[in-house]
């Protein structure tokens, strides 16, 4: 018997680490499934953009997408509160949790099952680490070294980097060496480290800003045609859907190895400067968050759910803070200096 | 017959059904619409609505149903899907704005301005008015990105001229010919804008690898005209005082101040603010259309008339080029779903070529290719197949572009489909023959190989500038 | 016979005259485009302030501008051809080859942007879909609407190219559009045509 065959197109190149992360997600479901379902994981561009992919799934262009949700937020702003949404103090992993055990899931599925009309089933995985403020020509310290700038980034934190000051263009990440090169855009901002570095980034900009509140928080997003999925054996969809969940860590231990590796390299190795994001920007950004919630609650919708995000980091990261130990003391008790933050 | 193959039978198929002589856009949306019906063929998904009837539904709903089923095949929302993707395409954006800065710069009387100048700057040189023709063609060449208008123009201006004094009919012809044909090599080429959203390699690099090339091959045709002029001076006799005037100096600095410098200062605001990273290739290519008509206005050549045929004009060829995206698109995002970029890969790979042979075999196939077919259906069609093969033989895809850009140039001046000479033909007086154009065309195409092959002995050519303006 | 004829020559008019007057009034996109462009330019350059807008506007432009082309491109011949056999055969025969490519190469394709297009651009317009390229919110959804309405246009043309080829299968003639404008290498070649033609006469 052949295996049955998924298509899964992701929004990534493949230069780009993230598509290795998808590869990890069609192992795990391969192996589960004891070779009876396959994965075939094709990278953006493959059958659409990397930006049309709900719209690809929906149609069943595609069984299955690996993307995030802030791509469609065209369609629909609420997109971003599942991707990166304000900050109100919790990481990635208190806001995949959210999603998993604090009603995120059901808000979710109303938005694009019974808002949007669509025929998908999403689920989170893999709590992305902070995402950096991104890379610059030159040093930017104050908010006045942002005016004017055309920088890059996706979802509400293009809103965001708007009232800050920047003009803001979103591209996929594989556009955007290109753009520089161009001049569409003067600064970026993509993921973390290693693919930045994939992309190459390092030759076009040498400051590399990390820390930031514009995506402190996001995970992948794994799309399935809602009829490709429903009609599946129930094995098969748990597979799918639970194969999502073992990725997580899978993805996690990966990106914690490379990532810090590809930064060590960009910083000995390609000459990039590393600077932590000064306060002044740090403060700015919180108060554009300020600006920015207001409007987003004018939507019945958006209202609903920032407040489940809000109830759920006022009690969760409540206790995670206050029980969590300073582990920078710790860390520069045994190497000491190295980081200054 | 398993998938890949029916892809190759995809590919096969359509290079028969090119000689049809069907609109190739619309052939390849056939195509891709009827291999992706195929590959996208899934009745199980598609008559699920009928399955699903209950035994009471009425003939016609059964009827009905079914045919619903049969449209049901989701390669039609491909199709759009990937006709927005060519929509919303920003590389493409520079297209319409090049071609109508092309159009009302053809239509400023710039050429004649420019070629009286040169000529009497020029007279005594050996070959003087083929200089002259020569170098007006490729200052021409940074103004525009196509092909034709430069051949005729120069055609009607530059031909008679060097008729009346006596040159050699073949050798003028081919002098006009090849130097009409370096638009689409030398910035802001459409055909490069076309292969940089073919095949994802960026613009401003592309435009930047070009530009040495394109001297290259400038100075190689100069070499030749000069060269021949000496060895041979029946071909090329100096003009007497008739046919080009002598001109007192003042005289002649003011009329290059006239023709020269305002032309210069809109190439130089084009390609200098894009190779600069000043602005991006559609601001430039927004600020050359204004400039552009502000130098018609300055000439006294903008009227209402002038504008309108370059508005219209400038939607049909964007269209002629932009359809043939949405084509291309469907059709290779069908292939390559259907696995057939990965067995040519696989066979090409298996050949053991190594990267010298391979690039002369695709080089070769491109140049065959280009007898048939016109630059944009084989860059748009053909250029994405040769693409993944490249990484292969790590070959970089700029300089591919650049070999595949000179090696074009081919295209419009071999038979039978020599675009230029028929133009040039069209226009010139009876008495010069298809095969005297041809004829006097050959020596030119031998300077395009000869510049191809010093691309590949010295690569530096092509990747000087792009690595002296955007590094790596 | 001849009044079907008639009427098919009334339609083949109708349908250029359709075709052209969308083409031509979208054809002046393009002047919108360098002049939004020109002013960020402008603002981005000189004052330093870009606008978020300038990227969606010239896509929107750019697409609108040649997916409305279409038609009008196809009326007057303007689609590139491999045509190096073609153009040797009779017009009678051309006719019937392009006839029969009419049906099937290109109604299917113009049909599924039809109504494929609908239900794609009627998804987009029921979410108010804004472009996702930049924060400005600039409305996509119309945007996408014109993949229907060059769909329509081109469907109408293609009946009327289906005439011609009818009508070229009987008189072995092509009725040509109407022409207003040529590139200019084919305007002066029209024009050494005519010339030698008077003066042999
Ligand atoms: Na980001
Ligand atoms: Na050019």
């Amino acid at each position: 018997q052949a295996p049955l065959v998924v298509k899964m197109q992701t929004s990534w190149n493949d230069a780009n680490i993230w598509q290795e992360f998808a590869r990890d997600y069609a192992t795990r479901v391969e192996e589960m499934s004891g070779g009876r379902m396959k994965i075939d994981v094709l990278p953006a561009g493959a059958v659409v953009g990397a930006f049309q992919v709900l719209d690809a799934v929906n149609d069943g262009l595609i069984d299955a997408a690996h993307s995030v949700p802030v791509y469609w937020y065209g369609k629909n702003k609420a997109a971003s509160l599942f991707g990166t949404g304000p900050v109100f103090g919790g990481s990635a992993t208190t806001m995949l949790s959210w999603f998993y055990a604090g009603g995120g899931q059901e808000l979710y599925d109303e938005l694009t099952q019974e808002i949007m009309g669509l025929d998908v089933v999403g689920r989170l995985g893999f709590p992305m680490f902070a995402q950096p403020f991104g890379w610059f020509k030159g040093e930017v310290n104050t908010v006045a070294d942002l005016q004017g700038l055309k920088y890059r980034t996706v979802g509400l934190a293009a809103d965001l980097m708007s009232k800050m000051g920047m003009s803001v263009a979103q591209l996929p990440g594989g556009e955007i060496v290109p753009a520089m090169e161009r001049g569409v855009i003067d600064a970026f901002e993509f993921n973390n480290p290693s693919s930045d570095k994939d992309f190459g980034a390092q030759d076009v900009a040498k400051n590399y800003y990390l820390s930031s509140y514009h995506q402190a928080s996001e995970s992948f997003e794994f799309l399935f045609s809602r009829t490709f999925l429903e009609d599946l054996d129930p094995d098969f969809q748990a597979i799918l859907k639970y194969g999502v969940e073992a990725a997580s860590t899978a993805n996690t231990a990966k990106a914690m190895d490379r990532y810090s590796a590809d930064l060590q390299w960009l910083q000995n190795d390609a000459g990039v400067t590393i600077h932590r994001t000064s306060k002044e920007i740090l403060d700015a950004e919180l108060k554009a968050w300020d600006e920015l919630i207001p409007e987003l609650e004018t939507d019945p919708f958006m209202k609903k759910t920032l407040d489940s995000q809000r109830a759920w980091v006022e009690r969760v990261s409540y206790y995670e803070l206050m029980n969590s130990p300073d582990y920078g003391l710790a860390y520069d008790h045994y190497f000491p200096g190295k980081v200054k933050l | 017959m398993t998938d890949p193959q029916v892809a190759l039978m995809m590919l096969g198929l359509f290079i028969v059904f090119v000689f049809l002589g069907f609109p190739i856009a619309f052939t390849l949306m056939a195509m891709g619409i009827g291999f992706g019906y195929f590959a996208y063929f899934d009745s199980s998904r598609m008559w699920r609505a009928f399955d699903r009837l209950d035994e009471t539904a009425s003939t016609w709903d059964s009827w009905s149903t079914w045919i619903e089923g049969f449209l049901n095949n989701r390669i039609f929302d491909l199709f759009v899907n990937q006709t927005f993707t060519v929509m919303s395409n920003e590389v493409l954006t520079a297209v319409p704005l090049f071609l109508f800065m092309g159009y009302i710069v053809e239509r400023s009387n710039i050429v004649d301005r420019l070629f009286t100048t040169l000529n009497i700057a020029s007279k005594n040189l050996p070959g003087s008015m083929g200089v002259a023709a020569l170098i007006t063609c490729a200052l021409f060449a940074t103004a525009t990105g196509i092909v034709g208008a430069v051949v005729t123009l120069m055609g009607l201006l530059a031909l008679p001229a060097m008729l009346k004094a006596r040159y050699e009919p073949s050798f003028a012809a081919g002098i006009i010919c090849a130097g009409g044909t370096l638009g689409i090599l030398i910035p802001p080429s459409i055909m490069l804008i076309v292969y940089a959203a073919a095949t994802n390699v960026s613009i401003v690099r592309l435009y930047a690898a070009a530009l040495l090339p394109g001297l290259t091959l400038v100075g190689l045709y100069l070499i030749y005209i000069v060269g021949r002029s000496i060895l041979q001076p029946s071909s090329a006799p100096r003009p007497t005082k008739d046919e080009v005037p002598d001109m007192p100096m003042l005289k002649l600095l003011w009329l290059i101040v006239t023709s020269f410098v305002p032309l210069a200062f809109l190439i130089f605001a084009v390609l200098g603010s894009i190779l600069f990273g000043l602005a991006t290739p559609t601001e430039a290519a927004s600020i050359g259309a204004l400039g552009g008509i502000l130098l018609a206005f300055l000439y006294r050549a903008m009227t209402w008339q002038r504008l309108r045929e370059s508005v219209y004009l400038t939607i049909r060829t964007t269209a002629m080029v932009c359809w043939l995206f949405v084509g291309s698109y469907t059709f290779s995002a069908v292939f390559s779903y259907l696995g057939g970029e990965q067995v040519i890969g696989d066979f090409v790979a298996g050949l053991d070529l190594t990267p010298i042979q391979f690039l002369i075999i695709a080089q070769l196939i491109i140049f065959l290719l280009g007898w048939p077919l016109e630059w944009s259906e084989i860059i748009i069609i053909f250029v994405p197949i040769f693409l993944p093969l490249l990484d292969v033989f790590g070959i970089d895809p700029l300089f591919f572009g650049i070999l595949v850009a000179l090696n074009l140039q081919t295209s419009f001046l071999t038979p039978p489909m020599a675009m230029s000479a028929y133009y040039l033909k069209g226009i010139a007086p009876p008495e010069l023959r298809l095969t005297q154009i041809f004829k006097g065309v050959m020596p030119f195409l031998l300077c395009v190989i000869i510049s191809m092959v010093l691309m590949y002995a010295f690569p530096q050519i092509v990747f000087t500038l792009p690595d002296m303006f955007y590094g790596r | 016979m001849e009044i079907y004829g008639d009427i098919m020559i009334s339609f083949i008019r109708f349908a250029d005259g359709l075709s052209a007057w969308f083409g031509k009034a979208f054809a002046w996109l393009i002047i919108v485009m360098a002049v939004g462009t020109g002013y960020e330019v402008f603002v981005r350059y000189v004052l330093n302030s870009p606008t978020a807008w300038a990227l969606d506007v010239s896509f929107i432009m750019y697409g609108a501008l040649f997916m409305m082309g279409g038609a009008y491109t196809l009326s007057r011949g303007g689609h590139v051809r491999g045509d190096f056999l073609y153009r040797l055969l009779q017009p009678r025969t051309q006719a019937k080859i392009d006839f029969v490519l009419y049906l099937i190469f290109f109604f299917p394709g113009v049909t599924a942007l039809i109504f494929a297009g609908w239900k794609y651009a009627a998804r987009s317009w029921r979410y108010g879909e804004v472009s996702a390229a930049s924060p400005a919110g600039v409305p996509i959804y119309q945007f996408k609407a014109v993949i229907v309405a060059a769909g329509l246009l081109l469907f109408v043309q293609g009946i009327a190219q289906l005439m011609r080829c009818i009508i070229a299968m009987r008189t072995n003639e092509w009725i040509e559009a109407s022409e207003d404008v040529f590139e200019t290498e084919d305007l002066l070649m029209r024009e050494a045509n005519k010339a030698e033609k008077d003066h042999l006469s």
